[in-house]
Formats: C-alpha cells, structure tokens, sequence
C-alpha cells in the first residue's frame, strides 16, 4: 500500500504517456449522414442532443447543425446561425466551398472555428459550443455558443472584508477570467488552459504574467498539472492536493481564495493562479507561511492599521495554537508560575471540578468544534441557533453543573475566536489540528512539551517547500526587502520592489521619480 | 514531487555566524558564573572568560583560515591530503567521538537541569530521552534546514537574555563588584580552564563551509560568531556577580536561572522567571546538540560514503542516549564534561591547526624549488 502511495505519481505519469500515444482521433466524414450517424452513435442519442438538419443556398446543399441543449445559448443559435443560413440563397457552391462562404459572409456570430476530427467537434459540443456540418465537406465549423444559467456576482461568503471590492468568483471559469481581465489591462497577462480528467474533461486555467513570474516556475507546474490522471477533478480542492509538494504537512502549501483582488494582487507578485471551471476557489502558488497571515484589506487601509492587525493575527495564531497547552501545563505542572492571587482564583473556581485540566479542555474543545462543525451543516438561521445554544447554555451550564471551570471556558472561547481571525480558513484548520498534538504533549510533559512541540512545529517549517520555495521565507531565508510586507506593512510609496521570494524577474513595482 | 530548485542549498557569512554563535550559547551559560566564581576573587572572573575568549577568537580566526583551505572539498579528503589517508581517518573518527560526546553531554544537562526546574517528578531518562528524538527528527532533515533553526531561534535567546538582564536592575548591587583586580594568575588561569566549555563548537565552520555560499569570509564569520556569545557571557557574569555577589555565587548551582528567578516582572504577569527562561533556553541548546549531532552525522558519512544519513541518526541515538545516560552523579558528570574538552582540545583544536600549520609548511616547500 506505501508502495503505491509514494509511486502514484511515478505510476499515473507512465500510464499517461501510454494513453497519450499515437491517438490521432477520427476524421470527420465528408458525408452529411455518416458524421450525424458517428455523432448519434457515439453520443447514444440522448434527449438533450439536438441535431437540426436544414438546406442552405440556392443548391439546396444539406446542412446539419448539433448542439446539447441547455448548453446553450438559444437565442444566439436562432438569431445569428439557423436565421442568417437559412435565409441565404446567394451562392450556388457546395460543401466546403460553401462552408467557407458560410463562415465569412453568412454568419454574424463572432466565434468560429474550424475542426477536422470527430472528438474534437465532440468535445466541443459537449462544452457547449455548435457544430455546422455541410455535406460534402469534410470539416466542420463550430460556433461559440456557451450559455448556460450562472449564479449572479456575490460577495464572497469566505473571505469578507470591511473596505474592499466586494465581488467574488463564480463557478464559471469565463466570469472569472473576466473579472482577472477587469483588475490587469496588461498585454501580458495569460490564461493557459489545460483540460484534466479522463472523463470530465474539465478546463483548468493557469494565469500568470508572463514577464514578471519566474520563467522555471510555469512549466513545472504544467508539468505537474500534466501528471494528473483520473476521472474528474471534482474542484481545485483535488488540484490542490495533487501538484502540492507535500501530502504529509498539515500546512497549506497553496493558497486558495474567492477573491479577485486577491489573485490579481498575488499575480502582480510573480505568482500564479490556477483556476478550475466550476470552482469559485483560486489557487495561489507558490506560497508562504506569510501569505497565510495576509488579507486584501491589509493594502486598502492605512498602513498603522495594517501592520496592527498583523500583529494581531500573529498573535491570534499564537494563541490559536498554544493558548490551551500553555493553560493545562501550567495547571498540571508549573502551578508556581502563576502569580499567587491569581492561582488562589484559578484553584476557587476549579473547585469542585473532577477532571484533571487536560480532560476539561479536550471535553471543552471537542465541544467546539462539534458546534462549529454543527453550525456549517445547518441552514443558515437555524445556525446562528446552534451559536447561541452551544456558546451561552452549553458553557453555562457546564460551568454551573461543575463539569469544567470558568476560566476554561474562557481558554477555549479565546482559543476559538483566535482561530477565527485568521484570514486564511486552511490556515486556521491546521492550527486546529495542531493545537490537539500540543495538548497532548502538555499534558504530559508540560511545558517542555510545548516548546518540544514548538520546535517540532519549526523543524517541519524550515524543511517545507512549496514549488521549490521555502515555506520559512523571509524569515529563513532572511530577506530584508521582504520585511516590508511581512509584520510592518509599509506606507503605499515605500513598497518598491515585488517580494525577492518570488524571484520575479521584473522587480521593480514602483518608482518614485515624480514629485508626489 | 520533485520541486525546481530554488538554489538556496547554500549560506551567506552572516547566517554562519550566527549558526557558530548560537552552538557556542548552550547550557554552558547556565552554570559558567559559578564555575568561575568558584576559583577566582570578587568579580575579577571576567578577566578569566575574556582571556578563554580572546584564545577562542584566535582559533577560531586560524581554523576559519584552514576552513577557507578546505572548501567544497570536504574535510576528509583535505585532510587526508595533508596528513595521509590513515591518519585522516583517525582525526575524523576522533572529531565524531568529539561531536557524539558533546550531544551526550547537551542532552544530559538538559535533562538535569529540566528535572530541577520543570518537573518534579518526571524521571530524567525520559525527559533526555524526548529531547533526542526531537532532535533526532531535526537532524534527519535537510542541513539547510539545523542552519535556518538557528536564525529563527538566536535572536529569541537573546532577547529573553538581555530582558532578564535588565530585569535585575534592581537588584543589582555595584558595591559587590568591588575591589577588582584582586585574584592572582594561577587563579585566573584555573577560571580559564572551567570556561572553557561554553566557547566549544566554532569547529563547525570546518564542516558547513562546504555549503557557505562566500568561503573567503569564513574567519570572519567564525570570530564574529564567539564575540558575540563572549560579550554575552561577560555581561551575564558581572549581572550575577552583582546581584548574588561572590560569596554566594559560589553556592548556585544554575545562576543564570537563579538571576531570572529573583527579577521581579513587571505587571505580576508570572512569577518563576526561570522556568520561562529556561524553556526559552531550551531552544538554543536544542541548536547546540542538533548542530553537533549533524557533525557527527557529516564526519561518519565522509568516512562510510554508503549509509544514508537516515541510518546514521537512528543508529546513533542510542549511542548518545547510553552515553548520557552514563554518569551515576554529579562527579562522574562533571567528568564527562571534561572529557568533551580534552576532546575537543585535541580533535577540534589541536589537530586541525595542526593540518594548517603543515599545508602552510607544505606551500612553502612546493613554492621553493
């Protein structure tokens, strides 16, 4: 079983080069009838597949147009392919002399396209595109007309922010393009697509700019986008998981967010986005353990502001992590280290509690995280019920009833609330996981578990990669010019160059030769 | 999945120093004002640390000097180049003998020290026992990796240092830092022999400077690595002295942690300083060991090219767990520490300068004919 799991990749990438092999695909027939057969045949007919078959020209040279209703767009077949060629009767050509006039002088439509093998004019209409088919020519012309029902532009529900665009991506790949278009009018920004999964044939888009982004770093992660081979990669989530560098680290190694403002700001760094057709979520790579402290917001306000919140998240993820092993080892070991007036409290109000301190805040915090996970689950009103019940009775009661002690609760709570201000959800979620280890570890070594946890913490730090970059960055490796967008956030004109982790080519981000 | 190379296998001058800086600060500091005070008079054991530094500063600027003559070639095959093959190959075995005792003794102390002022009743065996298997995981990464643990982990150590420092003002009596200038040589000299210890581990730069990205700053970086830890120390013995003044110095066991437990900290935030010091401590000497357990890992692998350097941590955690667990009490401990100087006076000091001075003599001789 290990074996499989380390060659998985070793193995997909071998299968994939042998699928990949001579694979020339079908040529479309020039017969009318047989290419509607072949697609007939090969798509099984289905209620949704719409083939219509009309005569065009003064000829009357038989035409077929095929399309998946529902993919798209009515209106635009109607008014601008079936009415224009049925009204023609200009030419007297047929076939492809005919399609050729078709395509330059009938169709007011603006995609078109050309294609000469079965699965290719396939693919297409199963993406919503319509293929035109004339007899007697042997390819076929598509029209773009991908329209299907999307959801409307909404706030993002993950990240929301006070001052700040508040637009977010939808799960249509073409409204997210646009919205990265709208940020960055650069002539060099690009959208690479790939098509992955086997059977879904999904697009996944990669965007980056081409003259700021470090040169290596897109063809290795079209390489490893290339490694993957299954049937559907049912979001960026899979994505995520598969061309990260590591699958045994609890930390994010690429970022994923809703947020445009985001992505354009992350590709004006040098990185790139990966964006996945019917997915809202963006990857962002390559990352580090800063990004994961970063918000938009951070750039939209004043700089004091900003750099105050960042201490606040930094320690927010201290406390997010530590808070309840330092309260349980200090409880279960080091009552010393507490100020006499505040262990006589502590010892009042533990009165009457039978646990040790570990079970009371392992109760206390599988407590929480079932509300939380309850709270997502739910519908949205009966929620915020979940909120109230578990926060106001569950606690009260349970102090009331002597089953944990107030300042547990209290420990917790604040626990709770740290994890919640962090901007990055995956971020948080691996403190959640490791905050249990190090309770572990404090209950029975105390504090020296905990600083043995934190080493740890940091061992795997330094020695984390993502795409080649170490996850410690700036701080080891120390990059001063990158200090200036790690805690401090510097003032707006004082933010010269692009971060120096990302290596980007094109450094510079702003000058200041004009007098402001 | 193989990741494009970023091209950060390597370190800059700064990063070494504070890597030789951060192996030199270990639990030596703990107990370095009492030794010294134990033989001299009044204050005057600063003259003893600054003279056992100043002879550091000078090896370390000689072997920084023979390490920029080593370079990528690796320590082994230089020497061997130098002194034949065998005897290389006995220099090295001597050098990872030196390194395993020293994390012997690291983790040793550790666990003696953490049993006074954490635990009570946790047996040492484990809590030494925890400390190596973490550093064990340390050491099975990648070296960069020991290397940037020791930037992230310095300035904490310093900090929390110079906090406890300033904590004590008030406490801290001029009066007992006089007279000076009271202690004979031969007082001097024995204090110089009991610091010694604290200023091992700049024979690391002969190691790392295969990866130093500037070779020719390598006696730079290795002097500026014992300054700093040298003014440290100074600085923590003239505080010591002047709050617990000689007479009582002499009796504390640990005073760098003692001094933390008498500060008062503002805001009655926490009481007991010292056992926040110490698990700050805790991290540089988790440096220490995880650096002198990778030497040894580098020695031995430059010997036996084959073994990955996987086997050779997990084959010589229990080498260094039985070595520390060795010493039944104090005497055999303290004789243990002695060891690893005389080790390190031969393999680390001796030998190596040695190499220098015969491939200056070598050089000299090629360039005569």
């Amino acid at each position: 079983m290990f074996k499989q799991l380390f060659f998985r990749r070793a193995i997909a990438r071998t299968a994939q080069a042998a699928a990949a092999g001579p694979a020339p695909g079908r040529p479309l027939s020039a017969s009318l009838k047989e290419t509607l057969e072949a697609i007939r045949t090969t798509l099984h007919a289905p209620n949704d597949l719409i083939i219509r078959e009309f005569i065009v020209g003064s000829v009357n040279c038989p035409f077929a147009l095929v399309c998946i209703d529902g993919l798209v767009d009515n209106n635009l077949v109607n008014e601008q392919v079936l009415k224009p060629l049925i009204h023609y009767c200009g030419a007297d050509e047929t076939g492809s002399a005919l399609l050729n006039t078709v395509e330059c002088e009938v169709l007011t439509s603006f995609e078109l396209d050309r294609v000469a093998t079965l699965d290719d004019s396939l693919l297409a209409i199963l993406s919503g595109d319509t293929l035109l088919v004339a007899d007697g020519a042997a390819t076929g012309l598509l029209v773009g007309s991908r329209g299907w029902k999307t959801r409307a532009l909404e706030e993002p529900q993950t990240e929301s922010i006070i001052r700040g665009p508040r637009i977010g991506f939808t799960e249509d790949l073409r409204t997210n393009t646009s919205l990265l278009r709208r940020r960055i009018r650069d002539t060099n920004l690009r959208f690479d697509i790939q098509r992955i999964g086997r059977r879904s044939r999904r697009e996944v888009m990669i965007a980056y700019i081409d003259d700021i982004v470090h040169p290596a770093l897109v063809p290795e992660l079209k390489r490893r986008l290339d490694t993957i081979d299954m049937d559907d990669v049912e979001g960026s989530g899979y994505v995520e998981q598969w061309i990260a560098d590591s699958f045994l680290t609890p930390f994010p190694l690429i970022l994923n967010t809703e947020r445009p403002d985001k992505v354009s700001g992350a590709l004006l760094q040098g990185r790139i986005a990966v964006l996945v057709d019917g997915d809202p979520f963006a990857l962002v790579l390559p990352i580090t353990l800063s990004s994961c402290f970063q918000s938009p917001e951070d750039y939209y306000q004043h700089w004091l502001i900003s750099t105050l919140t960042r201490i606040l998240r930094l320690v927010a993820a201290f406390m997010a992590t530590f808070l309840p092993a330092l309260y349980i080892s200090l409880l279960e070991f080091h009552h010393g280290m507490i100020p006499s007036r505040l262990a006589f409290s502590i010892a009042g109000a533990r009165e009457g509690v039978p646990f040790p301190a570990v079970i009371e805040a392992f109760m206390m915090e599988i407590t929480l995280e079932l509300l939380r996970e309850a709270g997502l689950r739910l519908p949205k009103p009966i929620g915020q019920t979940i909120g109230i019940v578990g926060g106001l009775v569950i606690g009260e009661a349970a102090v009331a009833a002597g089953i944990v002690s107030p300042i547990m609760v209290i420990v917790v709570a604040v626990t709770a609330i740290s994890s919640f201000a962090l901007p990055s959800y995956s971020f948080a979620i691996s403190l959640r996981m490791l905050r249990f280890g190090i309770m572990l570890a404090a209950s029975v070594w105390g504090l020296f578990g905990v600083i043995m946890a934190y080493i740890m913490i940091n061992v795997h730090l330094v020695n984390l990669k993502s795409f080649g970059i170490p996850y410690s960055t700036p701080f080891v490796p120390f990059f001063a010019r990158d200090w200036k967008d790690l805690i401090l956030r510097a003032p707006v004109i004082f933010m010269d160059f692009r971060p120096k982790l990302t290596q980007s080519l094109n450094p510079v981000r702003l000058r200041r030769t004009k007098k402001r | 999945m193989k990741a494009f190379e970023y091209g950060d296998q390597e370190i800059s001058s700064a990063q070494m120093a504070i890597t030789i800086a951060s192996i030199l600060i270990d639990v030596g500091i703990l107990t370095l004002p009492r030794e010294v005070a134990e033989v001299t008079e009044s204050s005057d054991g600063w003259i003893s640390i600054a003279a056992t530094g100043l002879i550091a500063i000078a090896c370390a600027w000689f072997i920084g000097k023979l390490a920029i003559r080593v370079g990528t070639k690796g320590l082994y095959d230089y020497s061997a180049s130098i002194i034949t093959r065998p005897l290389a190959f006995m220099f090295m075995l001597g050098l990872s003998a030196y390194f395993l005792l020293f994390s012997a003794y690291e983790v040793r102390s550790i666990a003696n020290t953490a049993k006074q002022y954490l635990f009570e009743e946790t047996p040492a065996e484990v809590i030494a026992l925890i400390f190596l298997l973490v550093v064990a995981y340390a050491v099975s990464g990648t070296r960069i990796g020991l290397i940037r643990l020791n930037v992230l982990f310095l300035p904490m150590v310093i900090v929390i240092a110079f906090v406890v420092m300033g904590l004590s003002y008030s406490i801290f009596h001029l009066g007992d830092l006089k007279p000076f200038f009271i202690t004979d040589w031969k007082q001097i000299t024995n204090g110089m022999k009991r610091s010694e210890y604290p200023f091992l581990g700049f024979e690391t730069v002969l190691i790392y400077i295969s990866i130093m990205n500037k070779p020719k700053d390598a006696p730079k970086a290795a002097v500026l690595g014992v300054v700093v830890p040298l003014l440290l120390y100074l600085l923590m013995y003239m505080v010591t002295v002047g709050v617990f003044s000689n007479a009582s110095l002499r009796q504390i066991k640990y005073p760098t942690l003692e001094l933390a437990k008498e500060v008062h900290v503002p805001g009655e935030f926490f009481e007991r300083f010292e056992s926040m010091l110490f698990t700050i401590w805790l991290l540089t000497v988790f440096n220490t060991m995880s650096m002198a357990f990778d030497c040894a890992v580098y020695c031995l692998s430059a010997l036996f090219r084959k073994v990955k350097r996987t086997t050779w941590v997990v084959m010589l955690c229990p080498l260094i767990y039985l070595i520390c667990m060795e010493p039944q009490d104090n005497v055999d401990f303290d004789r243990l520490g002695r060891l690893v100087c005389d080790f390190a006076n031969v393999f680390a000091y001796a030998v190596p300068i040695l190499i220098l001075l015969l491939s200056l003599l070598r050089r000299r001789k090629s360039h005569a004919p």
